[in-house]
């Protein structure tokens, strides 16, 4: 998971502390764009061999590293149990 | 078209003052290559670089009046100059000259400031009250025109170019990291941003006076849209429109030296183009930029118009090492931070103008603004329905925006939901239509260390203009760009800054009040808002090639600054090393650093447009810092500077 951590740091030019945590909305703060957000779906779909729903994506739930974090690792163990 | 300077109050010696006033209009000599002219007093002095284009012979500057109270130093068109003068001659005011100049000076003698609404025109003049001991400065509605003021002590400084500042013995450019913040922001400066400390712009559309009892900005045109009575259909407005803008160009194309066009490739230019030949009663010259890169490039359908029209045409062709070696004069010219390449291009296509011996040219800048040609405005009109539409239908006009950006299509369509999702709701108050474009901005204002909310000036101006409360969406979006964007870039740095660095009078057909009023009637009046200037490409249906009428909107881009900047180690040096950023202690050198090695390290499909537009900031950050506060800026303007003849000197020292 700090794969996602990594790729956000380097991707966004951010580096997450105590003055910027984890749970800050990349959005809200200027830090994800159109670019950067489509960016960052297609890493985390194809890095942890995932897929995302609409509403996944429309949805609040990979506003900030937290979020993306959490949303990934119940994808990733629910995986199996999904159609291909 | 010409360039003003002078300086009031001053404690300079008046033996300095020739010396001092032809120092600073030499810095701005490029905008009137055609004679230098200054009046000088006691402890005050003005003059004009002129570029001459009405009565080439008799319009010399600074014009006084024949009691010799007032001196005016002018530079702009005021189109409708004749239909003023017509007006004063019939209350008894008798001409000198048949320039516009002396329309100006007789049109403020006999109406005062209720004379600047009836101005037509792109302007900016100085004009001194000798008996009062009052300098008036005013600027055009549009901001056309620049005019930059200054106190340096007790005195007060203006000129077209800040740089003619540099002469001022003394003075000191400083630059501001709140304005820096605030300019990165939101790409653009606001109307009285500068980028330096102690430095201010006259924002379009007001005057100021400066006298003993201190300086006073007044406002004589506000930004408005007005209702006006609807056409009776479609077939009315498109008349309406042809009407408007052949009357605007027939005014345009008054001069007593040749109008050329500048051709894009697109609509807008070619529409100015078509008018100029039919009522100019010939082809006229035009010219183009081409690039190499097919994705930038658009001399195909130049050469289209051109063929059609059967101009003169004339197209430069521009490499990224072109861009590259133009690069620090564009800045200089520029004078404030750049976010896209796309005026050096400009200032380049100036300069072969200039070699082809045209003096003007028409443009179709204005268009996107008037007639809602940017997807700027489909997309708040999208985001204003947000919650109101099917998904069917916004996914589909989703996909329609941006065509120029490969991350906008089909295949990213849920995700671009969920960015748009995020912004569907007004946040900062006023802002709605710009509030996802302005976050991208925050990414930028990260280069400057701590300065702030560079939110703050955008917001305080919003809450200054009330008039914005009663606007749509779509029309808060307008008034934004009329405000920042078009002014702040479009006008000055890739319009009136790229055009006389080289003695080019640029002139918009778009921009004539009646047009842009007639426009704010007709939008959204027949369309639906999703494709484009769609009444005014109609209007000229039939007149100009089908290829052309129905081609989406295009936007002028140039290369990416990584593409060239990497080619010149000395620009990376600027951005890169410690002993330079050192110089620019505002500067977050940490993020300054990471985003160079970014830009120039990862292949253009990775880097986001945001990027590419904060290293272009940072480079002409770092290149302005040099010329500008580092003074080399003096150096290279004396090492290539050919004076202009001294056409006219009034020497009123020791007068009453």
């Amino acid at each position: 998971m700090d794969k996602i951590r990594a790729f956000i740091e380097d991707q966004f030019l951010v580096e997450f502390d105590e003055s910027f945590p984890e749970g800050t909305n990349l959005f809200k703060e200027g830090v994800m764009d159109s670019f950067g957000y489509v960016q960052l779906c297609r890493f985390l779909e194809k890095e942890f061999a995932i897929a995302f729903t609409e509403a996944e994506m429309t949805g609040n739930v990979l506003v900030s590293l937290t979020q993306i974090r959490e949303t990934v690792a119940q994808k990733v163990a629910r995986r199996g149990e999904e159609p291909a | 078209m010409c360039g003003i300077a002078g300086l009031i109050d001053t404690a300079l010696p008046s033996e300095a003052l020739p010396d001092t006033i032809l120092e600073m209009l030499g810095t701005i000599a490029h905008r009137g290559p055609d004679g230098l002219g200054y009046a000088v007093g006691d402890d005050w002095a003005m003059g004009t670089a002129r570029l001459a284009v009405i009565d080439l012979e008799s319009g010399t500057q600074p014009l006084g009046d024949p009691g010799g109270r007032f001196w005016l130093c002018y530079n702009g068109e005021i189109y409708n100059y004749r239909e003023l003068r017509a007006d004063l001659e019939a209350q008894g005011v008798v001409f000198r000259t048949h320039c516009d100049t002396e329309v100006v000076l007789a049109a403020w003698m006999t109406w005062g400031e209720q004379c600047l609404p009836r101005f037509n025109g792109g302007f900016a003049f100085a004009l001194f009250d000798r008996r009062e001991r009052r300098l008036v400065l005013a600027r055009d509605r549009f901001g056309k025109r620049p005019l930059f003021y200054a106190r340096h002590g007790n005195a007060f400084l203006f000129a077209s170019e800040m740089k003619a500042f540099l002469a001022v013995p003394g003075f000191a450019f400083e630059q501001d990291p709140a304005q820096l913040a605030s300019i990165l922001g939101q790409w653009t400066p606001l109307p009285d941003q500068t980028g330096f400390r102690a430095i201010q712009a006259l924002p379009m559309g007001e005057w100021l006076s400066f006298d003993r009892g201190g300086l006073e900005r007044h406002t004589y045109a506000r930004l408005a849209f007005p209702e006006g009575p609807a056409p009776a259909g479609e077939d009315e407005a498109k008349a309406l429109i042809r009407r408007h803008l052949e009357a605007s160009v027939a005014l345009r194309l008054r001069s007593d030296v040749e109008v050329g066009v500048y051709l894009s490739g697109g609509i807008d230019s070619a529409i100015v183009a078509l008018l100029a030949r039919d009522i100019g009663g010939r082809p006229p010259a035009t010219f183009s930029v081409a690039f190499d890169d097919a994705a930038l490039d658009e001399s195909a359908e130049q050469q289209v118009v051109a063929a059609h029209l059967g101009t003169r045409h004339d197209t430069l062709r521009v490499s990224h090492e072109d861009i590259a070696a133009a690069c620090p004069d564009a800045v200089y010219h520029a004078e404030v931070p750049a976010f896209r390449s796309a005026f050096i291009p400009m200032f380049l296509l100036s300069r072969r103008t200039q070699e082809c011996g045209i003096k003007v040219i028409l443009s179709g800048e204005g268009a996107d603004e008037a007639f809602l040609g940017y997807d700027l405005f489909k997309e708040t009109l999208l985001r204003s329905r947000w919650d109101d539409i099917d998904d069917d239908t916004r996914s589909r006009r989703l996909a329609r925006l941006y065509p120029h950006l490969g991350h906008y299509g089909p295949q990213d369509i849920a995700a671009l939901t969920g960015l748009y999702q995020q912004f569907s709701q007004e946040r900062m108050p006023g802002l709605f239509s710009h509030e996802l474009k302005f976050q991208n901005g925050r990414f930028s204002a990260r280069l400057i260390k701590g300065a702030g909310d560079p939110f703050a000036a955008i917001s305080a101006l919003v809450a200054g203009h009330g008039e914005m409360a009663a606007m749509s969406p779509v029309q808060r979006a307008q008034w934004l760009e009329y405000k920042t964007l078009l002014p702040g870039y479009l006008l000055s740095t890739q319009g009136d800054r790229a055009a006389l660095a080289h003695g080019i009078e640029n002139r918009c057909p778009f921009l004539d009040p009646a047009v842009v009023d007639l426009a704010s009637t007709l939008n959204l009046r027949f369309d639906d808002g999703f494709e484009e200037k769609r009444l005014l490409r109609q209007a000229f249906a039939g007149r100009l090639p089908e290829s052309i009428v129905n081609k989406r909107k295009f936007p002028y881009r140039a290369p990416d600054a990584a593409a060239f900047a990497e080619t010149r180690p000395d620009y990376l040096e600027l951005v890169q090393s410690e002993s330079e950023l050192a110089k620019l202690p505002f500067l977050d050198a940490n993020f300054a650093r990471r985003l160079t090695a970014k830009v120039l390290s990862r292949p253009a499909a990775e880097i986001s447009t945001k990027e590419n537009q904060t290293f272009l900031f940072l480079l002409s950050i770092a290149l302005l810092h040099r010329q500008f506060v580092g003074r080399d800026g003096v150096a290279g303007h004396k090492a290539g500077r050919v004076h202009p003849p001294l056409v006219r000197m009034v020497d009123l020292r020791g007068a009453a």
